[in-house]
Formats: structure tokens, sequence, C-alpha cells
């Protein structure tokens, strides 16, 4: 199935081509790739098919809301530049089974790298974000991002009042420290160290983790969920902003292989609505580890 | 001639779709001057990676700011000229002791890239303190550059080397002014 549509758009697999992404909108940074509004039927349902079979199904259902909160932004403004149209599929190097390779899927508020190497793969650093962050289609309640936020505000709510005083950050968090562009940069840690949390918050730290690395197919999320938990008491949890539930709120998880941040933004009124996050891992985005090899 | 005029109307035709687009439903900063630091703490040096990204309601004034001859382009010497304005609203000071900033690095991406919100200005400073001493230290800096309109982040980079311990990190509210304590430990393998 890969094969049947390597042919669309193959493009050499330069480092420079593969850091240039932005969760900004197409209108204002140009993506490579194949534009889904230009695509038939056949085609647009075989680039979707191509990240059905390499993401999770929740992780493939999360990309699809995101892309449908683009399509009723697009509504809601009335502008063309927004919308489920905006969405470009790229491919770098030659599809393989045993060599790397990158799929690169994104438009406003996504960026997803996924870089299969034989069994393994990964899809750090990927922006997902939504504006909306929350709508309705067909009668239903639709977010995105709600599991984040849920299990986020969980999380918090275990901790104890030493635990929250180490955790919560004295200072605002305006925007994503290490978000699109800032690749190759790592930040001091801060916040409670997984080492301070119960057993039971460190699970719930692993599960709210899980949302961003569980994006890709279940093989691939179980080994890096693996990775994590040895790392689970070098893992951070830092927090910044308000902490009732539901409120707008920065959080940041930090471990030897995971750097997740979550942002909210101020602009377009509520912040709770118009939500930025980057999932990146130090040790291996891009799949930096098997371009080496 | 042609061709600059051809440019002319390319940048004013951006700028006209820039300005037609509704601002409220934008998902990311159009307001804001972004100005995120990071702090690099290493044994013989201390450097400042300074990411500048102008939101498209502020591009132009930094632009004005910037391309000094209003040609389009972002000369060395204006890329100098902003780079050394920056410098003088930065206040790096170790142990309470204000350090020089030298410029060692900087990338400019032209104006039309400032102007769609996601080009982003990289300028590097290095502060000389000298060798550092063992022990703890306190890293303090300011950043009052173009406040009205400025979000700023500052963060220490993770340490390269084992021998420096960051130890603590507090920030003002807005984050224009931070403060880094580090413990020096020269003979730690």
């Amino acid at each position: 199935m890969v094969r049947s549509v390597a042919g669309l758009s193959l493009i050499s697999k330069t480092r420079r081509k593969r850091k240039r992404w932005s969760n900004l909108p197409t209108a204002m940074f140009k993506r490579q790739g194949l534009r889904m509004g230009d695509l038939t039927k056949p085609r647009r349902e075989a680039a979707l098919a191509v990240l059905a079979a390499v993401l999770s199904p929740h992780g493939y259902e999360k990309i699809l809301q995101i892309v449908e909160a683009e399509e009723v932004l697009g509504k809601s403004s009335g502008r063309t530049m927004f919308g489920r149209d905006e969405y470009y599929i790229s491919f770098l190097g030659q599809p393989s089974t045993t060599e790397p390779w990158m799929i690169q899927f994104g438009g406003h508020h996504l960026g997803l790298n996924v870089t299969l190497a034989g069994e393994q793969g990964t899809v750090a650093p990927s922006h997902t974000g939504a504006q909306p962050a929350i709508y309705e289609i067909e009668g239903k309640t639709v977010r995105p991002l709600g599991r984040e936020t849920d299990k986020a505000f969980a999380l918090l709510s275990s901790l104890n009042e030493a635990q929250r005083k180490q955790a919560i950050l004295d200072f605002q968090m305006r925007d994503l420290v290490l978000g699109p562009g800032r690749d190759g940069q790592t930040i001091q840690p801060e916040g409670i160290k997984g080492s301070a949390l119960t057993e039971k918050q460190r699970e719930m730290l692993l599960d709210l983790a899980g949302e961003w690395t569980g994006i890709m197919h279940e093989a691939v999320a179980a080994a890096k969920m693996d990775e994590m938990r040895k790392n689970i008491a070098e893992t951070w949890f830092a927090w910044s902003g308000p902490t009732e539930k539901g409120s707008a709120a920065y959080f940041r998880i930090q471990g030897p292989t995971v750097i997740i941040e979550y942002a909210p933004q101020r602009l377009g009124g509520d912040p709770t609505k118009h939500i930025h996050t980057i999932y990146r891992d130090p040790t291996n985005d891009y799949g930096a580890k098997w371009w080496q090899r | 001639m042609v061709a600059a005029v051809t440019a002319r109307l390319c940048r004013l035709a951006l700028l006209l779709v820039l300005l037609s687009l509704p601002s409220a439903v934008f998902a990311h900063r159009d307001d804001e001057y972004l100005q995120a630091t990071l702090v690099v703490i290493e044994p013989d040096d201390i450097r400042l990676q300074i990411n500048i990204t102008p939101g498209i309601a502020v591009a132009e004034q930094v632009i004005a700011v910037i391309d000094r001859d209003r040609d389009g382009a972002i000369s060395t010497k204006e890329a100098a000229a902003y780079a050394e304005l920056l410098k003088r609203d930065l206040t790096v000071r170790l142990d309470g002791r204000k350090s020089e900033l030298k410029l060692t690095a900087s990338e400019f991406v032209p104006p039309d890239e400032l102007r769609t919100g996601s080009g982003i200005i990289q300028v590097e400073f290095s502060a000389s303190f000298g060798p550092l001493a063992a022990g703890p230290h306190r890293l303090s800096l300011e950043n009052r550059h173009l406040p009205a309109m400025s979000v700023y982040l500052i963060n220490a980079a993770r340490p390269r080397f084992a021998t420096v311990e960051i130890t603590r990190q507090k920030r003002a509210d807005n984050q224009s002014v931070g403060e880094i304590e580090f413990t020096f430990h020269p003979f730690r393998p």
C-alpha cells in the first residue's frame, strides 16, 4: 500500500528538508509535498491510508480531529486558507522495509514527522494543536486534545501540597520553549522529578506522555513506553498557570528521551480553546539514531 | 528597475494579504515579539542563544528598526547594528559582576520571511567572565529589549558537561529577568 503512493511525492532525504515544517497556516509557511485538496478522491484516501497504517487508531483519530477543527475554523471565519484541503503529505527518502525514511503530514496546527526504520519508528518531533480545541459535529462534542488536558489536570490534582510546590513554576509560560524551529536544543528540566512521585502518579505521568508517543502505531508506541518507564525516575513534570480544572495552563514533561510541552494560546479569545503542543525526543528526533547507522 | 518594482509590488501584495487576514483567528502570536533565550553554561564560556520571532502585526515595526535603508534586505551592517541594539538592552551578571557581551553568531532571515510571522532571527552572544571558579555561582540576565511588544522566555540549556550542575532557576513573572544558580565541579568526571 505504501508502495502504491510512493510515487506521488518522493523527496530526497536531506536534513534541511526534514527540518522544514511548521504549525503555521499554509498561507504563511509553504509546505512541501502534495496538497490534500489537489488529490483525487482515491489518492486522498490512499494518503490517509498511509497515515492510518503508521499511526495507532487513537493517533489517527486525533489527527483527523485536528484537521476537522481546521475545517470548523475555516467555516466560522469564512476563510478558505483554513480547512481540510490545506494539509500536505510528503515522503522523504525511499520507502523501505529496512532503511530509514520519513512521512511528513501537516498544515495549520499540525506538524507530524514520522520516521520509519524497519521495525522501529518515531513521531518526534511533532506539533499537535487545535483551534477550536472543542467543537461539535452532528451533535457530538469533539476535543482533539481532550485526553491530554484531562489527564494533566488529573495528575496535578493527585499531587499533595509539597509536591505541588515543586511542580508549579511561579512564572508565566506564554509559549512553547522547544516548538518548531528549535531542533537540537535541550533545556534544563524543572518541576517535580519522577522519583518524588508515588507509583500511581508515575503511571499517570506515563499515561499522559502516552497521548503523544501513542500517536504512533501500537508496536512502536509500546517500545517507546518501555523506554520511558525505565527512565521514569528521571522524568520531570512542570506546571505553569492556574490549577483549576479546565483552566488555561502550561505543562511540560521532560525525561532523558522525551520532551512534551502543552501551551494554551491567548490569540483568538479563550486560551482553553486554542492549544499548541510539541513532542520531541532529544536522543532521536527525526530518527537521528537510525540515519547514522 | 522592472525587477525592483515587481519585487516592491510583491511585497505590497503580501502585506495586503496579511493585513486582510482575520488576526483574531490566527493560531500563532501576531502582536507580540517573542524573544526566547537559551543560556548555555560551559566551563570556559557562557553564551546567550536568542531566538526572536516577530508576530505579523509587529513585524513592520521590527523591520523598520533593522532594515534602516529600507531596501528590503538586511545587510551584514544592518544585522550587526541591530545585534548591537539588542546587546545594549541585555544585562548579564555572574555573581553580581557585570559582563561585556560579544556577538558570536547571527542569522537574519529576509524581511519578507519576517512578515509571515514564521521568520526567526537568531543571535548569539558570549559573556566573558574568564575561567569559572569551583563552587556555586549565580548568573542573572535582564532583557529590556522592546518591552512594549515583547514576550520573553529564559531557560538554562541542559549542560553538556557533568562539571556544570544547574541547581535552580528563577524568573520574573514575565521572564524578562531570570536567575540561574549553578555549581561548577571542575574535578567531576
